[in-house]
């Protein structure tokens, strides 16, 4: 048997070089322990006052129907009181509706009662009738509280100074569009832009993942000369069609979200962003400004007569987002809340979705309704997806829908009632901004569509004079 | 010469421990540093508007593919992760991790009861979209999407969202986890009349 014999200065060195790892080793779980709890404490210190936490639901009445009776309700998000402010109980709300006939006249008070019915909204006020019943309509905001904090809310964002205004509908031209039959789908009469999906010039990003569907281009608009501008945002830029081709590619600075956009009549492009903002480029892609816009979440931009405006809620209300090169202060913004989308001379187009199956629509001039028509469907009807005046007529995009069915219907409205109609294939496999596929210019319509294998923006003309 | 080299073995092996252990500390994510494992509590009461605050908490908080742990700052702590990828450990939840916690579901699909899981337990439950859009589990059901309100939900084989409130445009407002682009918020969306959704309700609500 060999003895092992064992270097004493070896043992020692292998020794020193275990303890040096132990310590090393407690060295650094302290440290990192000390630092996590740091972190953890700025973390925690970060959060948010859970009882400053309150927001609202509502759906204004925009267009009433001379018999309705007018219940306003809103559902108010909040914390619960007591020690499990998420346990599932509502919150202890409350507030008070002021509401006032016509536009203009001091508000009434009125208190918000609780009630079960949180489908409609759990706290409501009736509109005394002699109110409801005014020719002029009525104006009004609500002030919600959690009463268990004092945390409050105004609806619309501009109170007294913007408030929500709900008009009769003494004359609406009555369309009944009965039930409505899929399949009969009319074909465009041009494609303007065709494109693949991809990154290089002439194509167009798409982003898919495993728990979202595919969103392409989420918005596009048109020029007056024809000029079809595509937000790919998936890609960082705007590509310009003209004649079939890619005419310019301009390179922008967007999240990459989904965005609605519109291009101003000098070419300079509005891009409304999730974050949610506005931001401006000039025609060659340069920020000229960024707005944040002042309510939490909005459904569409459009170029009004003075700048951009965009419908936001939980106003909903369009708010002008910029006049000239200005960008609006938020409160700027709520403090020109109106209800409907800015026409030439002061007037609105006011849009009221209603029920399962009922779209209204009223030019407005002041606080008076000056025309209007109310589309009832016996098939469910989802959004209007747009709603533009075409000289004396309005051409509005409805959209009838099942459990698996669902086409674009447009229609063009006149004094009589519809004066043309036609049905559009969806042509959505791709997901745009959500009132973004269509775009009026001239007498012509443009939708945004898309199939597995790329994007396309058609045309179909309305064959109508102006 | 024999004093020195103990003491560089020791500096030596402490160098390389503390190297190790704040290199696997430098690479701890946002759920292995914040989140818990922790039981859910079972609610009597579950309303819907009472639920919604719990989609809210989530808002600004980003998406995180088969996620479902968030805290309550504003700010995603784990922005720009790639897509389909679990293991970046990112902060928030996915949709259907979102509508789980929101939704007050159980892990074990055929329990329908409520229970309510902190915003730092990490767990996305069951459920993929295409499940909730078949109505999978006891809780779930498919309902008709005319009817839906608030607190129901929109479904597609891929995606699903949460109906906050219908809009004068009758586009409705979602509450959603969307993409990583697209963090975690209220958008308006026409799923509703999009036939690649079918409405969800998540039965049991006390009102």
């Amino acid at each position: 048997v060999r003895a092992i014999r064992v270097d004493p200065g070896r043992l020692r060195l292998v020794g020193w070089g275990f303890g040096g790892l132990a310590a090393g080793a407690v060295a650094g779980i302290c440290a990192v322990a000390v630092a996590s709890a740091m972190a953890a404490g700025r973390s925690a210190a970060t959060d948010k006052d859970v009882g400053r936490l309150i927001d609202v639901g509502h759906l204004p009445p925009l267009l009433r129907l001379p018999a309705e009776r007018v219940t306003l309700r809103f559902n108010v998000f909040c914390p619960a009181p007591g020690d499990d402010p998420f346990g599932g109980a509502p919150c202890d709300a409350g507030g008070d509706v002021f509401v006032r006939t016509g536009r203009s006249g001091p508000f009434r008070q009125l208190p918000l009662r609780r009630t079960d019915d949180v489908a409609e909204g759990r706290y409501a006020v009736s509109v005394p009738a002699e109110v409801a019943a005014s020719p002029d309509g009525f104006s009004y905001y609500a002030v919600l509280r959690n009463e268990a904090t004092g945390t409050s809310i105004t609806v619309p964002s501009g109170g007294a100074a913007a408030p929500q205004l709900s008009l009769p509908l003494e004359d609406a031209v009555v369309v009944d569009l009965g039930s409505h039959v899929f399949g009969s789908t009319r074909r465009a009469d041009a494609r303007l832009v065709s494109a693949i999906w991809g990154t290089a010039p002439g194509e167009v990003g798409l982003v898919r993942g495993p728990s979202f569907g595919p969103i392409g281009p989420s918005a596009f608009d048109v020029a007056s000369n024809g000029d079809v501008s595509v937000l790919d945002q998936a890609n960082g830029r705007i590509d310009r069609w003209r004649g079939g081709r890619v005419a310019a590619v301009v390179p922008v600075d967007v999240t990459g979200g989904i965005a609605d956009m519109a291009v101003e009549a000098d070419g300079s492009i509005d891009v409304l962003e999730p974050t949610p903002e506005l931001r401006s480029f000039d025609a060659s892609g340069q920020l000229l400004s960024t707005a944040p816009i002042e309510d939490r979440t909005w459904s569409q931009l459009r170029e009004g007569a003075e700048g951009p405006e965009v419908q936001q809620e939980p106003s909903e209300q369009w708010m002008p987002v910029r006049r000239g090169l200005v960008p609006l202060a938020q409160a700027a913004q709520a403090r020109g809340g109106h209800p409907g989308r800015t026409l030439a001379g002061g007037r609105e187009l006011v849009v009221f979705r209603t029920g399962v199956s009922e779209a209204r629509v009223a030019e407005v001039a002041g606080a008076h309704v000056t025309r209007a028509w109310r589309i009832t469907s016996a098939t469910p009807l989802g959004e209007v997806q747009l709603a533009e005046p075409l000289g004396n007529r309005v051409v509005v995009v409805v959209r009838p829908y099942t459990e698996t069915q669902d086409e674009f219907l447009v229609l063009v409205l006149g004094d009589r009632g519809v004066e043309r109609s036609f049905s559009v294939d969806s042509a959505d496999w791709a997901e745009t901004a959500p009132l973004a596929r269509f775009r009026l210019v001239g007498s012509s319509l443009y939708q945004l569509g898309s199939t597995p294998s790329g994007m396309h923006v058609d045309r179909f003309d309305l064959e109508v004079n102006r | 010469m024999s004093l020195l080299r103990p003491r560089v073995a020791f500096l030596a092996a402490f160098a390389a421990a503390l190297g190790l252990v704040a290199a696997k500390a430098a690479l701890a994510t946002f759920v292995s540093a914040n989140c818990n494992y922790n039981a859910p509590t079972w609610s009597p009461n579950m309303y819907r508007d009472g639920s919604v605050t719990v989609a809210l908490v989530a808002r600004y908080e980003g998406y995180h593919w088969g996620g479902g742990c968030w805290n309550d700052n504003d700010v995603d702590e784990g922005p720009n992760e790639p897509l389909q990828t679990y293991s970046t450990g990112g902060e928030g939840g996915d949709c259907s991790g979102l509508t789980f916690k929101v939704w007050r579901e159980s892990l074990n699909t055929g329990d329908g009861g409520h229970y309510q899981w902190g915003r730092l337990r990490n767990v996305h439950g069951p459920y993929a979209a295409a499940d909730f859009k078949a109505g999978v589990g006891v809780p779930n059901a498919t309902y008709p999407k005319a009817d839906a309100i608030v607190m129901d939900a929109f479904a597609s084989s891929t995606h699903i969202g949460m109906v906050y409130q219908r809009g004068t445009s009758g586009a409705d407002q979602i509450v959603e986890a969307k993409c990583e682009a697209c963090g975690t918020n209220i958008f308006t969306r026409t799923y509703r009349s999009d036939s690649s959704y079918g409405g969800v309700r998540r039965m049991g609500w006390t009102g």
